[in-house]
Parts: structure tokens; sequence; C-alpha cells
């Protein structure tokens, strides 16, 4: 979970997704997550997921970042599938499902800077909260750096292992120590600055205009279109479900296709 | 106060008279934190007139800090007075704060909001300014320091010079008459360091700032400040004088633990060699200048 | 068992939905609670402990790949109304990371948001029965009881999505003998019979149903060695910091005196 690579691919990269507003963006994810919250066929989950990875590799996103992000709670939900799934395709659609929704989310916050991601729940959530996630934001990077520095200063000076599980966990330990007073004492700072600063509540947020309108359009109405087919899917039952493939055979030429293209475009 | 000593000039206008419009005075002032460790800012008296350009100097744990932080009413003093703007900023400091500007040490910690222009619009904003008026302020600002191109960035991801400017821009834009500046040249290379010197210079003139900064950057003094006072480890005020005046007392500088620019120490060596050598000279220029008129005879 | 790794639409819309809204309803009260005094020295505290959380979680213990949460650290920092705050934020975060279901943010937040409060609730209590020189064994014993307690939680949220109809899936399935894909259930999602109470029609095919035991039996398998890791950590960082800076444990991070050290702590 590098936040730092993350923030750094959503504010310096260059494609048209980087570009879209904000706001269709969160449109779109929101309508992707519903196909994916509602649709419990497996395959056309999985078509929903083939789709956003073929977003994700034509936006020229870091294919190991995204792809590992996502995986990561594709590997807790077979542990939860193994715990709790009835059978091997329940589990399936478990992991499927855990990996769509979480490429749906990455593949957002890669392509969207987190204020502008952030800037509708802040409007919407009490001051407060809206205003100590803005700093949490800040503050994820101040403090990563910091404690990057410490665990080396740690591992430096008691000669710690990174293999053995005991002697890592107590130099994570060390410099997790250093990291809480080091947090605390910046808290103190930042309060004094933003007393000096003028801070009477409430962090505003400039959110760029649109760059491309056609293009923040075609993205909600694909979206749409996708929530679309997983509802006609979900609700039309057994009729449709023999065609189960199909959608994932789409999902699957539009990955090839966006391979293709980067590959070709290198 | 100390007599004002024959002193070449070095480059600068000292506009400086003594109490003519004093924007800061601190007096004596006394200080214990929390760990036991005790300040004293006393001996003389601190002040900086409007207009002028104030360098406080000293070693580590002199109370450097201390002193801009009372001056920034985040600190407030067990003993002695802090007169800031004719107030007292520990007390009144929301009734001065649109006219102070502050870019503190760690510029990383003070750049609050997630991207650069939304952090210079900052102040406008929670002074309540209209949304249109706050956009202006912050684009004038971001203009001045010639940094229009980096509003839509993330501050992490900017260097440590274009951090500071940053951090200078949101401390410029509401106009400020008094700017405290903490160590605002460490960490930077030497390229960022001479912009960032002539930014500054080029600011506090055309604006007429009044500008308190503490510095180890001895060289930066010269070039600077028109006004310079020396801290003792333990926070006694022992000199003051401008930075010619002061980087003379070189026994008084060693108290201090500070070694003086090495102009001055050129110029110190020049003269036990040969006493006809001149007075030190503190810029590059004024060396060449004065050099050339010794060699001339 | 810090935060559910369900995945979104495993869940019942009932159960995360009613998760959304108590801790949505908590949140509120919480920032309520927090703006009647000091509130512009309580964000920079909520938003700096809330990313501590968060870079602690991107801290993995090589080579076992665990990950530790510091919600216990958290809780005792902040007490329990800005910890119920932080909890929102920390799992907002990770939602977006992908690092947990969006649909189950509201479960997440209260079940970290409760590790936060039973945590300082527990640690206070221990201290008082203990004493201040037993800040490691109260935090191992906390940390361990509280965890137990939210893992208990998980379960039982598994039990309610797990134990009525509205758990049964339909998996799109391919019958090996006809090749064919199977649409057990006739019901659309938007019947919604769970809402009612009813399980769904069924059309002749098996429903599935989470096992609750399974699962029950996994993760009190797992989840004592996770358990124990957290404990030692969560009590080797609070024994550091109640050794250098007490009242920081004592009293919590709003208690110290507003006039703080210089930057960097140090008088310069």
């Amino acid at each position: 979970m590098d936040i730092r690579a993350i923030d750094l691919s959503a504010t310096a990269g260059r494609s048209r997704l980087h570009g879209a507003a904000a706001g269709a963006k969160l449109a779109s994810f929101a309508l992707a997550l519903t196909a994916i919250v509602v649709q419990h066929n497996v395959l056309v989950v999985a078509a929903v997921g083939l789709g956003i990875a073929a977003l994700a590799v034509a936006s020229r996103l870091p294919s190991r970042m995204v792809f590992g992000l996502a995986a990561y709670p594709g590997i807790f939900a077979a542990v939860f599938a193994f715990a709790a799934a009835p059978d091997p395709l329940t589990g399936s659609l478990f992991v499927a499902k855990a990996v769509g929704a979480a490429l749906c989310a990455v593949v957002l916050v890669c392509t969207t800077p987190y204020p502008q991601v952030f800037a509708p729940v802040q409007r919407i959530v009490p001051e407060v909260v809206g205003d100590a996630m803005l700093m949490t934001y800040r503050s994820l990077f101040i403090l990563a750096e910091k404690l990057d520095r410490l665990r080396v200063a740690v591992r430096l000076r008691s000669g710690l292992g990174r293999r053995h599980p005991l002697l890592a966990a107590r130099a994570t330990a060390a410099a997790l120590g250093g990291l809480v007073l080091y947090a605390l004492d910046l808290s103190q700072r930042e309060y004094d600055i933003m007393r000096l600063r003028g801070y009477e509540g409430r962090l505003r947020i400039t959110i760029p205009p649109s760059r491309e309108p056609a293009f923040d359009a075609a993205l909600v109405l694909g979206a749409a279109a996708v929530l679309a087919v997983a509802v006609w899917f979900r609700l039309a039952g057994a009729g449709l479900t023999p065609y189960s493939w199909l959608p994932a055979t789409l999902g699957l030429l539009a990955l090839f296709a966006a391979v293709s293209w980067r590959v070709t475009r290198r | 106060m100390t007599a004002p000593l024959a002193y070449p000039a070095t480059g600068h206008d000292h506009a400086h008279t003594y109490g003519c419009d004093t924007v800061v005075r601190v007096s004596c002032v006394k200080h214990s934190y929390e760990d036991g460790t005790q300040v004293d800012l006393c001996g003389l008296e601190f002040t900086a007139d409007r207009g002028s350009r104030v360098a406080i100097l000293g070693p580590n744990g002199s109370g450097k800090t201390t002193m801009l932080f009372h001056i920034l009413g985040l600190l407030t003093p067990q003993e002695g007075e802090v007169s800031v703007l004719g107030v007292d900023p520990a007390r009144d400091w929301p009734s001065i704060r649109r006219r102070v500007g502050v870019v503190l040490q760690n510029v990383d910690e003070q750049l609050i909001s997630p991207t650069v222009f939304d952090d210079v619009a900052f102040s406008p904003r929670q002074y309540g300014l209209p949304e249109a008026e706050a956009r202006r302020l912050a684009e004038a600002a971001l203009d001045l320091l010639g940094i229009a191109g980096l509003a839509a960035r993330v501050p992490h991801n900017l260097s440590g010079g274009e951090k500071r400017k940053v951090a200078l821009a949101g401390a410029l834009v509401m106009e400020p008459e008094l700017l405290v500046l903490d160590e605002p040249f460490e960490g930077l290379d030497p390229a960022s360091r001479a912009d960032l010197l002539g930014l500054l210079l080029r600011l506090t003139e055309e604006r007429r700032l009044t500008t308190v900064m503490s510095t180890h950057d001895i060289d930066t003094v010269p070039e600077f400040a028109d006004f310079a006072y020396v801290l003792q480890p333990g926070g006694r005020i022992a000199l003051k004088g401008t930075p010619a005046e002061v980087f003379e007392q070189a026994e008084a500088m060693a108290r201090s633990n500070i070694r003086p620019p090495v102009l001055a120490e050129l110029f110190a060596r020049l003269r036990d060699a040969d006493p006809s050598a001149p007075h030190a000279a503190l810029t590059i220029d004024d060396a060449v200048e004065a050099l050339g008129r010794w060699k001339c005879g | 068992m810090s935060h559910i790794h369900i995945p979104d639409g495993v869940l019942p819309p009932w159960l995360w939905g009613l998760g959304l809204v108590v801790a949505l309803t908590a949140v509120w009260i919480a920032a309520t609670v927090a703006k009647r005094a000091d509130v512009s020295r309580k964000v920079p505290l909520l938003g700096i402990v809330s990313a501590l959380v968060l870079v602690s979680m991107s801290s993995e213990i090589v080579p076992i790949a665990y990950h530790i949460n510091l919600t216990v650290v958290a809780g005792v920092l902040l007490g329990p109304w800005l910890g119920i705050i932080a909890a929102f934020i920390v799992e907002v975060v990770l939602a977006l990371l992908g690092h947990g279901g969006v649909t189950v943010i509201g479960l997440n937040t209260l079940m970290v948001g409760s590790e936060m409060v039973i945590g300082w609730a527990l640690f206070r209590l221990g201290v008082r029965v203990l004493g201040r020189r037993r800040v490691r064994v109260v935090t191992v014993v906390v940390t361990i009881v509280t965890l137990a307690i939210t893992t208990t939680a998980l379960v039982g949220i598994v039990a309610l999505a797990g134990g009525g109809g509205a758990a049964t899936r339909e998996t799109g399935a391919l019958d090996p003998a006809s090749l064919r894909f199977q649409n057990p259930f006739g019901g659309g999602v938007f019947s919604l019979n769970a809402l009612r109470g009813e399980a769904p029609a069924l059309s002749g095919h098996a429903a599935t149903e989470l096992s609750v035991k399974r699962f029950a039996a996994v993760v009190y398998t797992l989840g004592p060695i996770g358990w124990v890791i957290e404990a030692l950590i969560q009590a080797a960082v609070l024994g550091y910091v109640a050794r250098v800076r007490p009242t920081l444990v004592f009293g919590g991070a709003l208690s110290r005196r507003p006039s703080p050290l210089p930057v960097h702590a140090e008088v310069d």
C-alpha cells in the first residue's frame, strides 16, 4: 500500500482518464461498483473487472501497482471464501467481487488526485470530519517519509535483520514509537500554523474544470451501460444465464485491445 | 544601546532609526519549557522598525525560535514584554494576524492544503473574503513569486525551493506589513538559496516589508539584513548593529559560537598582516572595490 | 481482525446499509461533541492520528506479511469520540485504496471505532487497577481482549449475513454435465426479499449460505496469532510513549499544554 506511488500516478499521469472531471469519474465509479454489488453471476462480475482492467491498461497506469493493490483484498476474500463459502463457485464469486470492486477504487484513486476524490465527501460530512480528512491526506506523506527514515535508523543502529519476524517486529515497534511522538508534536505544530494562518474552520478545495466534457459524458454513459447490463442479467435471471460468457468475452477482448494498444504505442 | 561605529557601508541603505516607528519590540522576555530549559531573551532590547530587515543570529539553543514564537504569539512570556504592531501578540493575535506573514522552518508542515493554489488561498478564505477575491489574491501572490505554474500541484511533490516559495506566497497573500522568517535558507542548495535571497530582497524592497529573520546562514546576513542581533546560549541578546558592526566584534561573536562570514575573516587577517588593508567588506562587490582601491594605493 | 476484508456485495444490503446508518450517526454525534470546544486543536490531531494508523497499516512485518493497526494506541491518544471520527476517516481512505469494501465502510467504521473505544476504556480501567508502571502488561491484555471482542463481533456479522435468506447467492454456475449456465434463482435483485424478511423464491436449485461455523473456526484459529503480534507491538509503542511523555498516555493527546516546545522540539 504505497500511498506515495498512488498519489504520483494520480497527479503526474497524462491520460484522458486522468484529465476527466473528478465528478464524472466518481459517478462512473459508483455505477461500476453498483454493477458489481448487484450482480451475482461470476462471469458478469468478471466482465466488469476485465473492462476496468482494460481502462487501467489503456490509461497507462502502473500495472504492477494497480493489479497488486486490487489483488490484495482478493487474498482476504479467498480466505473468507475458504472459511465461509459453501462451494468453490460461491468462493470464486467472493474473490471476483473483491478484486473487481478494489480495481474500481484503485483506478479511481490512481487517476484522480486525492483532494478531488475527497471534495464531495468533505462537503457532506461534518466540518471537523471533512477538515481532518484533508489533514490526514497531507500528513500521510510527511509521516510515511518519517517512518521510512526511522526504520532505516533503527535497523542501522541495532543491526536488526529483515528476515527474523520477532526482530523485525521489534524494529517496527521502535520506529512506530518514535513516529507516534513525532506525529503528536507535528499535530501541535500544525495547530500553531493553522492558528497563525487564520484557521476558522472548513478547508476549501478548488475543483479544476473539465478538460473534455465529451469524454466525461462518454465515461458516465459507459458505466451506466455496464450497470444496465448487470441489472438486466440480474432481472432476466435464467433467460440470460446461458449467455453469461458473452460479457466476459467482451471484457477479455477489451483487455486484449488495451494491451495491444499500449504495446504498439509505447 | 551601543554607539554606532564608523564602518564602511556594505551596499545597503541602513535606514534603521531606533524607535521612530517600531513594529516589533521584545523586552527581556523569559520563558521556561516543560523540560525545564530556561530561555532569557534579556540583555539588549530587540526592536524592528518599519521597513527594516532584521536578522537574528545565534547558535543552537540560543532561543532564536523562542524569540520568533513570542513575536508570533505562540508562546506567552512568563516575564517581560512583547509588542507587535502595537499589541501583545499572545493575547491579541487575531487583531493583527492579517498584518503578519510567517514562513516557519519546516515548510512541509506549513503547507496545510492539498494543492498549491488552495494553500495560498487558505488565509483569504479563512478570513471570509468572497471566493472571487480570495482567488484574485492567491493568483496575485503566485504571480508575484513566479510560481503560477505550480498552482494545481500537490505540495509534497515539490522541491525544497518550490515549497519555500509556496509557503512565502501563502505568507504574502494578505499583503502583510511584517514578515517573520524562521531559517528560510536551511536545506536549500546554493542555486535555490540565491534564488530565494534575490526574491526576498526584491519583495521586501518593493513592499517596504518589515522582516524579522532567524538564520544560521551567516553569509546571507550582509546581503539581506539592515540590522542584526546576536544571541548567546541561554538567550542573552549580546550584540546588535548593522552586519558590518556586528561582524567586526570577533570576540563577542566567538562567545556566541558564530564564525564571521568568510569575507570578514579574510579582511581581518589582511589587516593583521598589513594595517593599511581596508576594513571588512561583506559583499563580493564591496570587497572587489575595496581591494581595487587598496591595490591602487 | 481489525477491519473486515469482506468484499462489496457479499453481505446483504440491509446489513451493510444498517451499518452505514449507525456508523454515520455515531460519527455525526462524535463530531457534534468534538465541536463543542477547541475544535481547531482537534482537526490537526485527528488528521495526524488517522494518518498514523494508515501509515502503520502500510508497514508490514516481513516476512509474515502481517500489517499493524495501532487502533488501541489511537484510542488511548484520542479518546472515544475522536476515535470514532478517526476510524471513519481511516476506513474511507482504505476503501478508496481498495483495501476494504466501499459498501462496508459503515461496518468497518463500527469495528475499528469499537476497537478504539473499547481499547481506550479497558486501558484506563487497567491502569487504574494495575498502576501506571504496568503500561505494557495492561496494553497486551487490553489489546488481546479488544481484538477478541471485535473478532466475535465480526463472526456475529457473518452469522447475521449467513443465517437468513439474504445471504443466498446465485452464481451463474456452469453445469459440468450439460455445459450450460444455470440460474439458481428466479427473483430479481430489486425484489429485495431480505428487506421483507422473506427468503428469495428458489427455482429448484440449492441456495448457498455462508458457513458461519467454518468461518468462526478459521478466525478463532488464525486470529489469536495476529492478536498476540498486535498486542506486543502496541504494548511496545505505548510503553515507549509512556516512558517519554507520560501525559499523552494517561491524559490523552489533548491534555498537553497549548504552548508547545518550539519546532523540532528543541530550543533553537
